[in-house]
């Protein structure tokens, strides 16, 4: 199999390494294999005083039992009756404390990536979350960079305080009352599925729409670990002016962050990173493949003799290729030499040379050396006679193949650089093609993922109650559960013992939940105590059941008909369960 | 070339880690500033010589399991606790594509094979880059990783030296004989 070999792969982001990277999951693992490759190690086999230790030990248990079982039956008996004791003393499972009666009946909660980094305001319905920036933090204190999903749900009746199974009795000062609900919310972070945290000494303000808009609420923290209702401060209710529709603001939500979606990136990269690079290569390719096109020089055309003083030089003129061409050439001495006089011409210099001019290919410079004395001239190159004749010919044939290798170079040239231009343009054209793939797919994904946001907001505008009275302003510094609620004593005047009864039989339920709806208060019976309804005879009630994967409801018609007989019969009637029924629950209850 | 430098500690750096590791081999959860400073590193070094973006995950979580089991067999050679760990990556991920009966991959961009070209003083053309890929995937493991460290992830060869357990000069001469083959090579490429 050959070896794969990638050119230009796209890297993988740091986030998607840092979601991968989970130390507790490799303690766990470096614990697990501890524990196994312990319990493989038979070395201590090996080690006589343990097994000498064993078989002593051995005998001594054996002729303990066997001593047990034939003198003292009496106690063998004693043993059962202890075993029995502990089996029916066996304490009961610990209940959790927020326990939903039904595990199918799930109400959605909704989720908002959000930049940590910039003050971010979150929409939902018509509640608003004000993150400020740099507001969390990790588990080790570290502050979070980048992305966070933020969790929120609106619990405002009785159904949605049902099926959440978050407890609505407060313990004030040793009497327990149940809690009239102005709205509650949860409220939770993550980043990578990791739980994140409120910076100390930051918060968030929470301004949650409300259905009441009376003053006599207060607002309380659930302590999930001391299992009881925490007052914060009195609530005041603000009043909003109109009421704004969910879907009004599904515009204004939190744009969901969809440059990460793989086939975006993929497209993106294509765009700005790998169709570029090609481009440049391209032209790298192309400038070079120009460079190395022949080069050819032109001719130089020869010169006719002026009079001036002149030197014939004898030697090769290897070194200035453009002379070769030439026979008999005589160097005439420029006006520009002012060193120059006509002794020059007596001396018998020693050593001269010739070196390349000021001007490249035209003049040349000449350096003439006689003992200590050393002389430097400008020479032009020149002809005269019929050598200049001879020169004159030569050159006019080499200036026609040079101008016809020349125009074969350009037209080269023109053919690279006009292929270039193609893949050039043809790389663009793809770039724009990509482009707009880009922009459809970045709207097709953004309407994907407005649409799926619009049918959470619908489902969830579905569960709420149309209308917002108010907004309660809560500034937390924990996530968790939070409630605007009034505390009621549970009335004390009527009590009855209920059976339930479906078509004449009879239902033995998991929870009781009893709405008072004069109040709006919903509680549920205490499993483990007798159970009991207590009500106020002026007030209507309804009662909702859950047995086993079914809910049956007392309607506030059959309450009523019940509690007026002083009968404690309650017909139910089933109502359907699953996932999106929690509506025809609220129906049910008459919310 | 832009050489990458982040693989540098100074003395103190190296003091520092040392205290970790340590602490780590009495208490393995002590070994978590490790386990989050050179956790991307070694990804990255595997998923560089990988195709698969999962298996290179998971290679480099048995690379972290491997280091803090064999902890306390560790012993401070004065260089960064990286080089033992790339170290345990090229084992890992050598024997994972032995049992896969699979071959590595490589992973590099233009700009890379351009160097190699223009270090050769020869010139890249786009065309060229089949007949590259050719030459690079041929050389054997040794020379490949050489390669790779230096003009792939642009490491200094005192960090190449410290990862393949040689010194800095004979990196530097091995390096050497394989750049003259790689130009022997090249030159013969046309167009």
């Amino acid at each position: 199999m050959p070896t794969k070999f990638n050119i230009e792969r796209p890297p993988i982001s740091d986030d998607e390494i840092n979601k991968n990277k989970n130390f507790d999951q490799l303690l766990k693992q470096f614990k697990n294999q501890s524990i196994a490759k312990a319990r493989e190690d038979r070395t201590w086999w090996k080690n006589k005083k343990i097994v000498y230790r064993t078989i002593i030990a051995g005998a001594i248990i054996t002729c303990t039992v066997t001593y047990l079982a034939l003198f003292n039956n009496s106690k063998n008996n004693t043993t059962v009756n202890d075993k029995l004791t502990t089996n029916v003393l066996k304490p009961a499972p610990i209940e959790k404390f927020i326990q939903a009666p039904s595990t199918a009946l799930k109400q959605s909660t909704a989720k908002y990536t959000v930049n940590s980094n910039k003050d971010q305001v979150i929409t939902h319905n018509n509640s608003q979350i004000k993150i400020p920036k740099n507001t969390f933090v990790n588990k080790q204190g570290e502050e979070i960079v980048g992305d966070v999903t933020i969790e929120y749900q609106e619990y405002h009746d009785a159904a949605d305080i049902i099926v959440s199974g978050i407890p609505m009795q407060y313990d004030s000062a040793g009497t327990k009352k149940d809690f009239e609900s102005a709205g509650m919310f949860k409220i939770n972070g993550t980043q990578n599925s990791e739980q994140i945290y409120i910076r100390a000494g930051k918060t968030i303000d929470v301004e949650m729409a409300s259905q009441n808009a009376e003053n006599k609420f207060n607002q309380y923290y659930l302590d999930t670990i001391a299992k009881k209702w925490n007052y914060i401060k009195k609530d005041e209710a603000q009043n909003i002016p109109q009421q704004k529709t969910a879907f009004a603001n599904a515009n204004k939500k939190v744009t969901p962050t969809i440059e990460s979606n793989p086939k975006l990136t993929t497209l993106r990269n294509q765009i700005d990173v790998l169709i570029p690079k090609k481009i440049d290569s391209v032209k790298t390719v192309y400038t070079k493949k120009i460079e190395l096109l022949p080069k050819y020089k032109e001719p130089n055309k020869p010169s006719r003799a002026t009079g001036r003083p002149n030197f014939v030089l004898d030697g090769n003129y290897n070194e200035f290729p453009e002379l070769k061409a030439f026979d008999k050439l005589l160097f005439e001495v420029g006006d520009e030499n002012k060193n120059y006089n006509k002794d020059f011409h007596e001396i018998t210099w020693s050593d001269l040379k010739v070196k390349e001019g000021p001007q490249k290919g035209k003049n040349y410079l000449l350096e003439l050396t006689y003992r200590n004395r050393k002389e430097k001239l400008i020479v032009y190159p020149v002809l005269e006679g019929a050598d200049l004749e001879k020169a004159e010919k030569t050159y006019s044939k080499s200036l026609g193949d040079y101008n016809s290798l020349l125009t074969k170079r350009n037209e080269q040239e023109e053919k690279l650089k006009a292929e270039m231009l193609a893949k050039q343009t043809a790389y663009i054209t793809q770039q724009k093609m990509l482009e707009e793939k880009y922009k459809k797919e970045k709207d097709l994904i953004l309407a994907q993922m407005q649409q799926s946001q619009a049918n959470q907001l619908q489902s969830q505008f579905k569960t709420m109650d149309n209308q917002t009275k108010a907004t309660r302003l809560f500034t937390i510094s924990n996530f968790g559960i939070y409630n605007s609620d009034c505390p009621h004593a549970r009335p004390n005047d009527n009590s009855v013992r209920p059976i339930f009864v479906h078509n004449s039989n009879p239902l033995n339920p998991n929870d009781i939940y009893v709405v008072d709806h004069s109040r709006k208060v919903v509680y549920r019976l205490d499993r483990s105590a007798e159970r009991v309804i207590s009500y106020n005879a002026n007030s209507i009630y309804s009662i909702c059941i859950f047995q086993k994967n079914k809910i049956y409801l007392s309607n506030k018609e059959s309450f009523a008909a019940t509690i007026s007989e002083n009968g404690n019969k309650f017909n139910v009637t089933p109502i359907s369960e699953s996932a999106d029924n929690i509506v025809d629950l609220k129906k049910a209850l008459e919310l | 070339m832009t050489i990458n430098s982040h693989y540098h500690h100074t003395d103190a750096q190296l003091n520092d880690e040392l205290v970790i590791i340590e602490a780590a081999k009495l208490n393995p959860e002590k070994f978590a500033p490790l386990y989050n400073k050179y956790y991307k590193q070694i990804f990255n070094y595997l998923y560089q010589r990988m195709d698969c973006k999962e298996t290179a995950f998971d290679v480099t979580g048995q690379v972290f399991l491997k280091a803090l089991t064999n902890l306390t067999n560790y012993q401070f050679k004065g260089v960064p606790f990286a080089s033992w760990l790339y170290r345990i990556a090229h084992n890992e991920m050598m024997q994972l594509f032995r049992n896969l009966k699979d071959k590595r991959a490589v992973n590099a961009d233009i700009s890379d094979l351009k160097f190699i070209c223009e270090e050769q003083s020869e010139p890249f053309f786009e065309e060229y880059l089949p007949a590259l890929k050719q030459i690079i995937s041929e050389l054997d493991e040794e020379d490949l990783q050489l390669v790779e460290m230096r003009y792939f992830e642009k490491r200094p060869f005192k960090e190449i030296a410290e990862i393949l357990n040689t010194t800095e000069g004979n990196a530097k001469v091995k390096m050497h004989r394989i750049i003259e083959k790689l130009k022997v090579k090249i030159k013969k490429i046309k167009l």
